[in-house]
């Protein structure tokens, strides 16, 4: 069999519009098979190449918090151009809006823009736990976890937020998000203060400073400032205080804090924050205000404060690209090559799943899978537009040891309950764990005749709440599947601690 | 040349050299699906003696495959030297096979002849030989070779680690070496055939090998088991290989098969010497096994036996670092049970070290043969008892990837405890810095592989 | 026609995760589920359960257990003196006795009564005949060649066959599943399919025989492999473009390790019948074929 394809590489894009500053990069991904000529066939990532990095811009802001999206095309079609691609080449890839700049308004009107120019990429967006892991894995926090025993967590930490992943053994086992950053307190050389964002105000208080616009304030207190912040952060992150307890923590944490945190035994810190670290240390109010705001003071109180715990600092492989870089490079996944799709209606894009765990239990009992099925698309229609075509990603594990008998009922009751509560629904999607999507896929079809469509994949891990990006098929065989997870850390199980 | 022998007042007449030396093997399955085995016991007698008659030159001179029309005979042909080989052409083989049991002949006597012999000599001795003979006989050879480190000496038993996944999964190789490394097994080779022939694959392995071998300052070489081309594109893409492997077969038409010739080795030598990163001399790992050319049809009316030890005839021409038989995985249509896979391992060790090989056996059966693994307890101990540079360790004798059976790590440990051997002393050196061995014996620390991690 | 998610309403969802996760009440029972699935048993043979450690003190209890979770090779088994705890070695010859067993056994008669395929032997005559003479395994016998010519239908598009090889257990392990796959894969693509049977004491090179008998388009060979310890019930599935005698072996295409723990069955069934109709379509197989 012929394993050598025409050419085995697909450009990827990574695009990070955050706070204070916005940057691009493209790399390319190397698709072998990594499956024996006499297996089913299967191919993965087996390479990522960085091809270009762009300059890192401010963000342009029309007032206030609002990022202008017009120059922002304006930025990427320039640096599109500089790269030698055209949007259309751009096989897969993920935007994500970051930090404070993921309001709602920037969201939409970003989103809009992109997916109407940027050609057929996949589109990703903002969510503070998909923020972390891609942080996390664009720093090598994810890969330098393989190498040690115990879990590895890195901190990203830009103009507005901190966002901590942790890995252990190759694997995310938490995030969490803190109102920390650079520039959520602006200051001049002079002391005076410009402005202090909201997000930051309920810790100030619970923290006891009083801070205006327009009041100047001494270096002293605002390393004091930053000390306690990076404190809050830290005690939290190592387990030395709960934050139902402390209320200044409490007011740290946008979210639901992570209990427990598991232990972790190196950390590295990434974004704006961390690429300051490696920069000269501010001893006085004009050597901390030169971007204007706390950021080189917060950056090295921030180390000093590191230093005391018993966790080892290890330097990230990137910093202020760290999630550009794991947006770009390490978002998309192969399906499966043995699939069941259909080209007319790829790539599909923002696509939410809804989960089905079966068993060999339910497999084997067709009246509790018939009503599990049912209750799933019950659940469906109620969720999601119904005549949207896909409505949503039926995603299917247990079929490993699914039978040929099993799969005419699953067939049977999936295509029945579709076209039941989805009557005018034309595209029925399906995620599986295990490989058995051509075989499924093909049962579907049969059963469904022309309408609906019949998109069935496998190989593809999602959960419940994400939301999937079907890409245009690769080679006729497989697609580039990017899974946006917008909740993370409550459920994944936190093991070791 | 003499082709008659009078046994039992019966008359038996051998039409060529290729006849007699077919029917005085021992019983061979695959002799008998080639249509060229005795057809009883007495005419196998009868073949062993008139071969027991023939002279060194009648069997140089009537060729079983022309080194005009071969180039494996050619390669045997060429390394013959000449004045040694005058001393000894008028030895009979059975005067051959005395002088081999002698007690005065001693490792520097057998060297030195071996430089005058072909492999069709060799292959003619080996089947005067009972096991026992053929255990005496080797025993007393001592061929050392260095890679990285030195293997072979005298008292040494080494194990190649062999830890295969069956989806060439990285995690789950290391997990097995980790394994044989914690049972002191390694100092041959870490050696791992992969189920995906990719010089993508081949890299990442000798990537992953290698990274473990600096990482812990294993004394050892490693190898991927693929296909000689593709470890060649590999190494021409950076991949750290201290050696190259290839399978070899005793014609020029079984080779063909393979997809290799001659001149490709050359090439791949070459490779290795400019771009291997082992420290040399010897660089290549060679695998054979009786049967495969027949498997091929490119056996040429030729018995196995002989076939096998023309194999070692062209391995000798790149001085390889380990070379082994893989003496049970062809097939019950080649060795049909225990019986016959025992007797092959004593052959192709003794024809195998006889040419100056450092010949390993890969002691083995499959699920379809006439054979347990009581059986290769059998004989991985005469091996041992014979010198054998090294065996195979795989986790439990199972290997999961192959889907054959094999020697275990614990069968190597077993067999250093029981018969007084060593492993490798570089590695032994090792393994009593990591805290594995103390004394020759492993430590109530072997067996956790997690002292890798 | 391809109709998504409207932004806003993802963008809506986004915010709204961001401010609020997601209830952590029925996520988790997802996960506890997750767990459920995970842990529940696999199929075991012998009745030994789950590879578990056996190493008394390791330095890493956690790394033992990542280590015997990537490779199903034997490991963290250890030792009484330098040999193996009863219950491995036990466990080990089990697996032995199962792989010998599947190659002396015989498929069930009721399982191809029940896809209707009838029966021709080849000249094997025993199964130690078989192991010793595979060139008798690769010959139809006279009778059996009879048998074809009066049931089959001559030139199909695809024929199909089933054979024992060297595991009957390989047959009755997978065909329920294997070949109704196969078979809606096949027609999915809308192609015919020539009279079904089973080839009793069949080597591969069988194909090249009953190729010059039927003269099929495309043929596929359901067949059992050589038994391993980690399954005695493996199949191989060879598939040729007009099969004849002379027929080399890159000529043919394989798909192999076919049961529920290695190529998934069903996945495979479906597999084929792609793989039959590019060759179809390329006219070609085995190394030719650019799939």
């Amino acid at each position: 069999m012929n394993e050598q394809l025409p050419d085995p590489w697909i450009s990827s894009v990574g695009i990070d519009i955050g706070t204070s500053t916005t940057k691009m990069i493209l790399s390319r991904l190397k698709l072998m098979r990594t499956s024996s000529a006499i297996s089913l066939p299967r191919f993965d990532i087996v390479e990522r190449e960085l091809l270009y990095e762009s300059p890192i811009y401010s963000t342009p802001l029309k007032s206030g918090d609002e990022v202008d999206a017009e120059q922002i095309w304006q930025i990427l079609a320039k640096e599109y151009e500089l790269a030698g691609i055209r949007p259309e080449e751009l096989k897969s890839g993920a935007v994500i809006i970051t930090g404070e700049a993921a309001n709602k308004r920037n969201a939409k009107q970003i989103l809009h823009l992109l997916a109407e120019r940027s050609g057929d990429f996949v589109v990703a967006t903002a969510g503070a736990d998909l923020e972390g892991l891609l942080a996390g894995k664009g720093a090598g926090a994810e890969d330098r976890s393989k190498r040690i025993r115990g879990a590895v967590a890195n901190i990203d930490i830009g103009g507005g937020t901190a966002n901590a992943a942790i890995f252990q053994r190759g694997k995310p086992i938490g995030t969490v998000t803190f109102h920390v950053g650079g520039r959520l307190i602006q200051v001049d050389t002079g002391g005076m203060i410009i402005a202090v964002s909201p997000s930051i105000r309920p810790w100030l208080d619970a923290s006891g400073y009083r801070l205006e616009a327009g009041q100047t304030i001494s270096f002293e207190v605002l390393k004091e400032i930053c000390s306690a912040m990076s404190r809050n952060m830290l005690d939290y992150l190592t387990g030395r205080a709960i934050p139902d307890r402390e209320k200044p923590i409490r007011a740290l944490i946008p979210g639901e804090p992570l209990t427990p945190v598991p232990s972790v035994e190196e950390w590295m810190f990434s974004g704006g924050i961390g690429r300051l670290m490696e920069e000269a240390k501010p001893d006085n109010l004009a050597e901390t205000a030169v971007h204007g705001d706390i950021g080189p003071l917060l950056a090295h109180t921030l180390k000093e404060c590191a230093a005391q715990y018993p966790i080892r600092l290890v330097k990230p492989d990137q910093t202020v690209r760290a999630t550009v870089i794991g947006a770009g490079m390490q978002s998309t996944e192969i399906s499966g090559a043995t699939v069941h799709l259909d080209k007319s209606v790829l790539p599909i894009r923002n696509l939410p799943v809804m989960k089905l765990e079966l068993s060999s239990h339910l497999l084997e009992h067709p009246e509790s899978l018939a009503e599990a099925l049912a209750q799933t698309m019950r659940n469906g229609a109620n969720l999601y537009e119904q005549d949207a075509s896909p409505p949503f990603a039926l995603a299917l594990s247990g079929l490993s040891n699914c039978t040929y008998f099993s799969l005419q009922y699953l067939s049977d009751k999936l295509s029945e309950g579709f076209k039941t509560y989805f009557p005018s629904s034309g595209v029925m999607v399906i995620v599986c764990e295990s490989d058995i999507a051509k075989a499924l896929g093909q049962s579907l079809e049969r059963r469904c005749g022309a309408i609906p469509k019949v998109v069935c994949i496998d190989q593809i891990k999602v959960e419940h709440g994400d939301y999937i990006d079907l890409g245009e098929p690769i080679f006729g065989t497989m697609i580039p599947v990017v899974v946006k997870t917008l909740a993370f850390h409550n459920r994944v199980g936190v093991t070791n601690v | 040349m003499n082709l008659t022998a009078a046994l039992f007042g019966k008359t038996f007449q051998f039409k060529d050299l290729k006849e007699v030396m077919a029917k005085a093997n021992e019983e061979k399955s695959g002799d008998q699906l080639a249509g060229i085995a005795a057809e009883d016991a007495k005419e196998r007698m009868a073949a062993k003696l008139v071969l027991s008659d023939l002279t060194l030159a009648d069997i140089r001179n009537h060729p079983l495959l022309h080194p005009e029309t071969d180039e494996v005979s050619r390669v045997i042909e060429e390394a013959v030297n000449e004045k040694i080989f005058a001393e000894i052409r008028n030895w009979t083989v059975a005067e051959f096979r005395e002088y081999l049991l002698r007690q005065e002949t001693r490792n520097e006597e057998i060297r030195r002849i071996s430089r005058g012999l072909t492999s069709e000599m060799v292959a003619a001795v080996a089947k005067l030989m009972s096991n026992l003979d053929l255990v005496q006989a080797a025993s007393k050879m001592e061929v050392t070779t260095h890679c990285n480190i030195t293997i072979g000496q005298r008292g040494v038993l080494a194990g190649r680690a062999q830890p295969n996944h069956p989806t060439d999964s990285i995690q789950g190789m290391k997990a097995s070496l980790y394994e044989a490394l914690s049972y002191g097994i390694g100092d041959a080779v870490l050696g791992i055939n992969p189920v995906i022939d990719s010089a993508e694959s081949v890299k990442a392995i000798l990537n992953a090998t290698k990274e473990e071998m600096d990482k812990w300052q294993i004394p050892t070489q490693n190898c991927v088991l693929a296909h000689i081309k593709t470890q060649m594109r590999a190494i021409r893409q950076g991949a750290p290989a201290d050696m190259v492997f290839q399978s070899l077969a005793g014609t020029q038409d079984g080779n063909t098969a393979f997809g290799i010739d001659v001149k490709l080795l050359d090439e791949a030598d070459d490779m290795i010497r400019r771009e291997g990163t082992g420290t040399g001399p010897n660089l290549w790992y060679f695998e054979t096994g009786q049967g495969s050319e027949l498997s091929a049809e490119a056996h040429h009316g030729i018995d196995q036996v002989t076939l096998e030890s023309r194999c070692y005839g062209l391995a000798k021409k790149y001085k390889p670092f380990i070379v082994n038989t893989v003496v049970g995985f062809i097939g019950p249509e080649y060795l049909y049970d225990s019986k016959q896979v025992i007797r092959a391992g004593l052959e192709d060790h003794f024809m195998g070290k006889l040419q100056q090989l450092p010949m390993g056996v890969d002691v083995c059966y499959t699920n379809h043969m006439k054979a347990d693994q009581n059986d290769m307890d059998n004989l991985a101990v005469l091996l041992a008892a014979a010198g054998v540079n090294y065996i195979i360790g795989v986790p439990m004798a199972d290997d999961c990837m192959l889907n054959y059976q094999s020697t275990s790590y614990h069968d190597i440990a077993t067999l250093r405890e029981l018969m007084r051997l060593r492993p490798a002393p570089e590695f032994e050196n090792w393994l009593e810095k990591m805290g594995i061995m103390e004394n020759g014996r492993l430590t109530p620390m072997a067996g956790d592989p997690t002292i890798f991690m | 026609m391809n109709r998504i998610i409207p932004l806003d309403q993802l963008v809506d969802k986004v915010m709204a995760e961001l401010e609020k996760k997601l209830p952590a009440a029925t996520t988790q029972s997802t996960t506890s589920l997750r767990e459920a699935a995970r842990t529940e048993p696999s199929v075991d043979v012998t009745g030994f359960g789950e590879l578990a450690s056996n190493v008394p003190n390791p330095k890493w209890e956690e790394g033992l257990d990542e280590l015997i979770a990537s490779t199903p090779a034997r490991i963290g088994v250890w030792r009484a003196g330098t040999r193996p705890l009863t219950r491995e070695m036990l466990k080990f010859r089990c697996d032995h006795a199962a792989a010998v067993d599947s190659v002396y056994g015989t498929v069930s008669q009721s399982l191809l009564d029940e896809f209707g395929l009838f029966t021709v032997d080849t000249y094997f005559e025993n199964t130690d005949n078989y192991l010793k003479r595979p060139d008798r395994g690769r010959i139809v016998t006279e009778e059996g060649v009879e048998r074809i010519r009066k049931n089959c239908q001559m030139k199909p598009q695809v024929q199909v066959l089933v054979s024992d090889g060297l595991s009957a257990n390989a047959i009755d392990g997978n065909l329920r599943d294997v070949y109704p796959s196969l078979l809606d894969s096949l027609k999915a693509y809308g192609l015919k399919v020539g009279t079904p049977f089973f080839v009793r004491g069949g080597r591969v090179a069988v194909m090249d025989h009953i190729g010059d008998i039927l003269q099929p388009e495309v043929l596929v060979l359901l067949i059992g492999e050589r038994p391993g310890l980690v399954s005695s019930k493996s199949m191989s599935a060879y598939m040729c473009y007009r099969p004849r005698k002379g027929t080399v072996e890159s000529d043919r295409t394989v798909i192999s390790n076919i049961h529920p723990l290695g190529t998934p069955p069903l996945e495979a069934g479906a597999h084929i019948g792609t793989v039959l109709k590019t060759m179809l379509e390329q006219k070609t197989s085995g190394v030719h074929l650019d799939i």
